[in-house]
């Protein structure tokens, strides 16, 4: 019995598998960059949510803010949300990104690695379009403009769809 | 016979963890590169290569008259 508690528990160390298109959203509660209640994916079921896991110290992340800010004003009054999950290894490096480049969508500290080992996240920056269901539709790894306009018409398609 | 199983195990499974793309903080540092200014590396080369007649050594042809 504790053998095989044991080699469960070094197995478990193993990562989960990557989150692909057509998977359900792993449930995970997040706390804000900025202090607040938690964000929970389940608590924007209904509307259409792009998870990005961003860091300032990542070039194309640091590119993708400001279309991700202008898609999220554009769209946010039908129902679209954008999670930043910020990975920088200090709060303060996200601050002084964000004092140049300010958002205004939720922005949540992942500093155990909960939620980037939830989606298994193999490159920064990627972003993880849900639909009103929960379901993961687009995985976007990497980040340029020809990712900006095809995320603007992926958007645009889900939102279109009954929650 | 069970612990040799369990040691195995853990090395087979977590003994080499790779960093994380979302672990790369540190890494992604300026100063943390192999090579932080190229133009300044590729100077410092050909004077030691042209200095010490060690062309070669970081992979570049040519003898060491420092004329390459």
């Amino acid at each position: 019995m504790r053998f095989a508690l044991a080699a469960l528990a070094i197995l478990a160390s193993i990562p989960a598998a990557a989150v692909e298109a057509g998977m359900p959203a792993p449930s995970l509660s997040m706390a804000p960059l900025e202090g607040g209640a938690p964000v929970t994916l389940a608590g924007l079921k209904g509307n259409v949510v792009y998870v990005d896991f961003w860091a300032s110290w990542c070039v194309p992340c640091r590119l993708s803010m400001p279309t991700l800010e202008d898609l999220y004003q554009r769209n946010k009054a039908r129902g679209f949300a954008v999670v930043g999950v910020n990975k920088d290894a200090s709060a303060s490096d996200a601050r002084r990104f964000l004092a140049r480049v300010p958002v205004s969508f939720a922005l949540v500290q992942d500093g155990a690695d909960a939620a980037a080992r939830g989606f298994d996240v193999k490159a920064m920056p990627s972003g993880y379009l849900v639909d009103r269901k929960g379901v993961v539709r687009q995985v976007h790894r990497g980040f340029t403009a020809e990712t900006g306009a095809a995320l603007e018409k992926e958007i645009d398609s889900l939102l279109k769809e009954p929650s | 016979m069970k612990i040799v199983v369990l040691m195995a195990l853990a090395a087979f499974t977590a003994a080499c963890v790779p960093v994380a793309p979302y672990q790369r903080a540190f890494l992604a540092r300026d100063d943390m590169a192999l090579d932080g200014n190229p133009g300044y590396m590729k100077a410092i080369e050909k004077t030691y290569s042209a200095k010490e007649a060690a062309s070669g050594g970081a992979a570049v042809g040519g003898g060491g008259c420092g004329c390459n």
